[in-house]
């Protein structure tokens, strides 16, 4: 039954969103306007700190553009009173925080067909191509970070008056690491010195980091919502 | 100790938000099959009440069994019991009304063959691919009635269920509480809309049930 209900949970998010465009087309707009303004700062060249400052900026770009959909994260639930109805069912908390995590992650993915290839051309464009398996592990690895951590807070703040303040203060320390790691990660696929067991050691910490906060959201989610 | 046969038990129950105590140690027993109207002031705590019977916020202290199952530990099993109408039709504006009957049969693991009866009988049928934003408010309150009766609870928990009906939701409304076999709680301020239906009546006030 859990999993019937986690199938009718993540289709619900996709519906809303493809009826009401609340969050896609908006961190989209985001995330390309940031790269905008950090290519104007930067006088219209690559950052001074090279590819390791470029995939910096990226990864910085999309946590903030990931804290923009998060602040749309459980909002019609609690807008509309609508987790009294969820949580009257029998269905264990943590698959409302899996549900959410995944069509967030999909909504990240979807962002990044946009803001990756805009990001190498305003960037990177003179510089060797990238591992694009490699990349594409990275990025879905660190998405799934993303909305592990950003699920389990937004459901956390949503019960707060002060949602819009408590986020990011939540949120941001614990990104922390997974920018580190992203970034890291990211870099390893441009550079070409990169050995493989260095591109593995990063991926790795992705996916520890995406272990330990998948095991925090399914424990902790039932006491997020339940009082 | 608390029985099957009682499809409500409630010994000293406390319900707090913070330092307000909500609920401050309400005794209720309810039969099976019984018919209990709740009445009392508006912040009297009735609302509260229904909505720890729901299973949507725990006891703060105190007993409290639904069919046997104490609460919180046996909210799993309690779950299926119970259909809740609350407040507002808790259902999602932008899904057709189709489309959250059709989420909620899957979180309480209903067939979906169940979903167009389930409209037809709240009336509602021709409406089912409307988006829910477009309902009226007595429209909401058929479709939440639909909702809460998708997977033929055993206990129906209603808070204030006549408010926004017409004469023809309401008429639903009557229908669907004269049938036989459930237990029905229900939080009002209209406690003569029910004549006919009710079993009992308690009336709770600053979150006591008044002697």
């Amino acid at each position: 039954m859990s999993r019937r209900a986690f199938a009718a949970l993540v289709r619900k998010d996709l519906l809303l969103e493809l009826r009401g465009s609340e969050v896609v087309l908006a961190m989209a707009a985001f995330v390309l306007a940031s790269f905008v303004l950090f290519r104007f700062g930067l006088g219209g060249g690559r950052p001074a700190g090279g590819t390791r400052a470029a995939t910096g900026m990226l990864w910085v770009a999309i946590v903030f553009t990931a804290m923009l959909g998060l602040l749309r994260t459980f909002a019609q639930e609690r807008e509309h009173g609508i987790w009294d109805g969820l949580l009257a069912a029998p269905v264990d908390r943590a698959v409302f925080w899996l549900a959410r995590a995944c069509s967030t992650c999909l909504f990240l993915l979807a962002v990044q067909v946009v803001a990756l290839p805009a990001f190498w051309l305003f960037f990177l464009q003179d510089g060797p191509p990238p591992d694009y398996g490699v990349l594409v592990l990275a990025v879905v690895l660190a998405d799934v970070g993303i909305a592990a951590l950003g699920s389990l807070v937004a459901g956390l703040a949503s019960a707060g008056r002060a949602r819009e303040v408590l986020l990011p203060v939540l949120f941001l320390p614990f990104a922390i690491p997974l920018v580190l790691g992203a970034v890291s990660a990211t870099t390893g696929t441009i550079s070409p010195q990169t050995s493989g067991l260095h591109t593995l050691e990063r991926l790795g910490y992705l996916a520890l980091y995406d272990t330990v906060f998948l095991l925090f959201g399914w424990g902790l989610f039932e006491f997020v919502v339940e009082d | 100790m608390p029985s099957p046969d009682e499809a409500v038990v409630c010994e000293g129950l406390v319900r707090r938000f913070g330092e307000r105590a909500a609920l401050q140690g309400v005794d209720l027993r309810v039969a099976a099959g019984a018919f209990l109207l709740v009445t009392g002031p508006n912040g009297a705590g009735k609302t509260t009440l229904l909505r720890v019977l729901a299973t949507v916020i725990r006891p703060s202290e105190g007993r409290v069994a639904i069919a046997g199952h104490e609460l919180p530990r046996a909210a799993h099993a309690a779950r299926p019991l119970v259909g809740y109408v609350g407040h507002g039709p808790l259902t999602y504006p932008g899904l057709t009304a189709l489309e959250n009957l059709a989420l909620y049969a899957a979180l309480y693991g209903v067939p979906a063959e169940r979903i167009g009866p389930a409209l037809e009988r709240v009336g509602l049928a021709s409406r089912g691919r409307d988006v829910a934003a477009e309902f009226s408010r007595g429209m909401s309150q058929r479709l939440a009635l639909a909702r809460a009766l998708l997977h033929a609870p055993a206990l129906l928990l209603l808070d204030e269920p006549t408010a926004g009906l017409d004469s023809g939701g309401q008429e639903v409304l009557r229908e669907v509480l004269a049938e036989p076999g459930r237990t029905v709680v229900v939080s009002t301020h209209e406690p003569d809309w029910f004549d006919g239906l009710a079993t009992g009546q308690v009336r709770i006030e600053a979150g006591r049930v008044a002697a």
